[in-house]
C-alpha cells in the first residue's frame, strides 16, 4: 500500500516538475549520445554523418532555446505555457505531420535510387521531420495566428 | 480583427510584463496582442477588459 501511495506521489512531482527541466534532460541525453557515438572506438563518420551531426546540433539548440525561454518565463514569475505558446505548438505541430508525410513519400521514392543505408534514410527522415517542425514553429511565430 | 490594448494599457500606465501577470499570460503573448498578430480567447479577452475596466466591444474593434 506504501509503494502504491510514494508511487502515485512519484507521478504527481513528475507532472508538476518544471518543463524546462525535461527539456534540458532530453537535450543532454541527446548530446550525450550522440557524443558516445562520435568517439565510440571503430566509428569512422561518413559526410552523411557530418551533416546528421549538424542537423542535431541544430535541432538541439532550439529545444535549449525553447528551454531557455520557458526558464526566464518562470522567473520572471509567468506561466510557462499560455494559450498562445499552446496555439503555436498545435499549429506548427500539424503543419509539420503534414509535410512529414510528404517527406516519407519522398523518401520511398529515393529508397532505390541513393546509395544509402536503410539506417541512414530513416535516420534523415527523422531528423528531417525534426527540422520541419522548427521551421514550423519559426514561421507561425513571425507570422502570427490570426484570424484561425 | 484589431485592438486597443497599447492605447488602454498607457492610459493606465502599466508595463507588458505587469499586464501579463496581471491576467496570467506570458509577456509574449501581449507582444503578439498589440502587434495584431494574434486573436486571443474570450476568456483572455475578457479579462483584459475587466483589468482595463472597459467592455470587449471598447477594447476590440471588429471589422466587417
Amino acid at each position: 500500500m506504501l509503494f502504491i501511495s510514494n508511487f502515485v506521489l512519484e507521478l504527481f512531482n513528475i507532472k508538476n516538475m518544471k518543463r524546462y527541466w525535461i527539456i534540458f534532460l532530453v537535450v543532454a541525453l541527446v548530446v550525450v549520445s550522440t557524443a558516445f557515438l562520435f568517439f565510440s572506438s571503430g566509428f569512422e563518420p561518413s559526410k552523411t554523418d557530418y551533416v546528421h551531426f549538424g542537423i542535431i546540433g541544430f535541432l538541439v539548440a532550439a529545444a535549449a532555446f525553447i528551454a531557455i525561454k520557458k526558464m526566464k518565463n518562470m522567473r520572471r514569475g509567468e506561466p510557462q505555457e499560455d494559450e498562445l505558446s499552446k496555439k503555436l505548438m498545435q499549429k506548427a505541430s500539424s503543419l509539420s505531420y503534414f509535410v512529414s508525410l510528404y517527406i516519407w513519400v519522398v523518401i520511398l521514392y529515393l529508397k532505390d535510387r541513393v546509395s544509402m543505408d536503410t539506417e541512414e534514410l530513416i535516420g534523415s527522415g527523422i531528423l528531417a521531420m525534426g527540422v520541419v517542425w522548427v521551421i514550423s514553429m519559426a514561421f507561425y511565430y513571425f507570422r502570427g495566428i490570426r484570424n484561425e | 480583427m484589431n485592438n486597443r490594448i497599447k492605447e488602454f494599457r498607457a492610459r493606465i500606465g502599466i508595463t507588458q510584463e505587469e499586464l501579463a501577470k496581471m491576467v496570467n499570460v506570458r509577456r509574449e503573448t501581449i507582444v503578439f496582442l498589440e502587434k495584431n498578430k494574434y486573436n486571443p480567447s474570450l476568456k483572455l479577452a475578457h479579462d483584459l477588459a475587466t483589468v482595463f475596466s472597459t467592455t470587449i466591444e471598447e477594447l476590440f474593434v471588429f471589422e466587417k
